[in-house]
């Protein structure tokens, strides 16, 4: 198989590609702390200003790390409208009562067909789930010709919005420096710059070195895996299973005769790797030199002063205004 | 002198059956050993005594005239490097050039070192363009040469070959083996595990084993004339054998036993 990506890497230049994967890991992690110092959301517009300036500037396209929030944009949803609906702090700004009944029931099932199949054609999934979302909420706001048969008062406060906005900012700006970490960096190099990170763990009896080895491994081993995972498929498809279509319990049934095998198969691939890995003489836990080693340069140096200057202008920022 | 010595091995996995009976043999320096043998007949077993995976219950394994041991496995290996049958179940790095380093790194050799080594044999084996590739995109027969660079850089004399042509297609097989020649004629001592007459019959000497022991071991040349061995150890003839003894003409039997024995 060689179409999976593991993980998000995706090869390119620019000057977060030269960064050694050391100054990434700690340069995000302080500015994730620097992020959770801030407190209105004028600070973190420029603080996503400048984010989205250094993005430019390493040549990373900002539709990419766009794709990134995918995987939580249910997330950002379901933030977004507890804090909306839940937070009462602040100035009243609308209230509304919702009604439920047969006409506006009907039309949130139309609104939701509506949206599902015109997911089919367009691109900006996010949009159209914005406007679902806004259709659902006028819909049963403004549908009053029939007798509601239950009914609640929504009602907004300023605070509320405020608040969703800001926690939606912050987890959007928090997510975009995950992935660029993740974009920019090699699993194999994030896992070297992690063990070399946790290297005076080893006086507490942590074993970097044994770690990272793991974890190399493990990605080595996912096409593998996959690939297999694909000719058991085949060959059990060619005796009339059936992975795609079928009941629940049906499936469930499928997927437990994809997964027996894939475990008796990746189990006795680690017995022999074991064997091969110890015939040329590897001992866990020992000595090793390296044949990849890390090196900072003078990137990692004005990164280090840039995040040092974002660190000091957040703690300024918290402690002054 | 010879390089290898094995005294009296007795291996079980389990009580009632021995894998591995009373085995004793020597391999000298420079030498091509085919081992052959059924499945179940201990040959696979025996390859990972040599390379000390397996410790024998009795007896012993001397290399270059240094007893098999715990304490000694470690540098005996240096000398001792093992090719597998499945190409990708021994692939560790994530490239090419990781899993040649792979055992150059277990041996704390200097980083340095280990570039020009990989370079150097990487070359050897033909793998050169290869080095930032991923096992996923590099073909069987790629894999075990990686495999045996990533042996050789760790200089290595005696090299075994368990089975490590059969999971390639015939194509391939017929490369890897030409270049297992290549190595025995610059002076590597090779064993060769297989169930492949026709692979055998390139080696110096054949060992036949059979439930755990050794049925026959003897210059090729001299295997090749017992026909019953074959026929005892449920063996297939090589192709060109098995033509010749379906021919009663003595002439063209002895043009293709001239053949057989300049393979």
């Amino acid at each position: 198989m060689n179409s999976i990506i593991i993980g998000q890497y995706i090869p390119g230049s620019g000057f977060f590609y030269r960064l050694d994967p050391r100054t990434k890991i700690i340069t995000i992690l302080f500015l994730m702390i620097a992020v959770f110092m801030l407190e209105t959301i004028l600070q973190l517009a420029i603080a996503i200003g400048i984010a989205v300036v250094l993005l430019l500037a390493g040549r990373i396209s900002l539709l990419k790390v766009l794709r990134g929030l995918k995987p939580i944009f249910i997330l950002l949803v379901f933030t977004f409208v507890f804090q909306i609906a839940l937070n009462t702090e602040g100035v009243v700004l609308s209230t509304a009562t919702m009604h439920f009944n047969l006409t506006s029931v009907i039309f949130a099932l139309l609104i939701f067909v509506l949206w599902r199949f015109l997911l089919r054609f367009n691109r900006f999934k996010i949009l159209l789930f914005v406007l679902f979302v806004l259709g659902l909420y006028f819909n049963f706001r403004y549908a009053t010709l029939h007798t509601d048969f239950y009914s609640f008062q929504l009602t907004i406060y300023e605070k509320g919005v405020e608040m969703s906005v800001f926690v939606v900012l912050r987890l959007l700006i928090i997510i975009t420096l995950t992935t660029v970490l993740t974009l920019t960096t090699k699993p194999t190099d994030l896992t070297q710059g992690l063990e070399s990170l946790m290297h005076p763990l080893k006086k507490l009896g942590f074993h970097s070195e044994d770690f990272a080895l793991i974890i190399s491994i493990s990605l080595r081993y996912i096409p593998t895996i996959f690939d297999e995972a694909q000719k058991i498929m085949s060959a059990q498809a060619s005796r009339g299973a059936d992975f795609t279509e079928g009941k629940l319990k049906d499936k469930l049934k499928q997927i437990i005769s994809l997964l027996v095998p894939m475990f008796i198969i990746a189990f006795m691939r680690s017995e022999e790797l074991a064997d091969a890995m110890e015939s040329r003489n590897f001992v866990p836990g020992e000595q090793r030199t390296r044949i990849n080693i890390l090196r900072f340069t003078i990137v990692d140096i004005y990164t280090g002063l840039f995040t040092a200057l974002c660190f000091a202008g957040a703690i300024y920022v918290k402690v002054m205004l | 002198m010879s390089i290898i010595d094995v005294e009296q091995i007795s291996f079980a996995y389990s009580e009632e059956k021995r894998t591995l009976n009373q085995v004793s043999f020597t391999i000298e320096k420079g030498e091509w050993i085919a081992i052959l043998g059924h499945n179940g007949s201990g040959k696979s077993t025996l390859a990972k005594t040599l390379v000390g995976l397996l410790e024998p219950q009795s007896g012993e394994i001397r290399i270059d005239s240094i007893k098999l041991s715990e304490e000694t496995a470690f540098d005996l290996r240096k000398k001792v490097g093992i090719v597998f049958q499945n190409p990708d179940n021994q692939f560790v790095g994530v490239t090419v050039r990781d899993d040649i380093a792979f055992g150059m790194e277990n041996l704390c050799i200097p980083r340095d070192e280990m570039l020009k080594r990989i370079e150097f044999y990487a070359q050897k084996v033909g793998m050169e363009q290869y080095l930032d590739k991923q096992p996923s995109n590099l073909s069987g027969g790629q894999k075990q040469r990686v495999a045996i660079a990533g042996i050789l850089a760790m200089r290595s004399d005696i090299l075994i070959f368990d089975e490590a042509t059969s999971m390639l297609d015939p194509y391939t097989r017929n490369d890897l083996i030409r270049y297992i020649q290549s190595l025995n004629q610059e002076g590597f001592t090779i064993i060769m595990i297989t169930h492949d007459v026709n692979e055998a019959i390139l080696a110096d000497k054949i060992m036949i084993m059979k439930q755990g022991e050794i049925a026959a071991f003897d210059n090729t040349h001299t295997i090749l004339e017992k026909k019953e061995l074959f026929d005892e150890n449920h063996l297939e003839l090589p192709v060109a054998l098995e033509i010749a003894s379906l021919i009663e003409d003595i002439k063209l039997k002895e043009i293709l036993w001239e053949f057989v024995s300049t393979m």
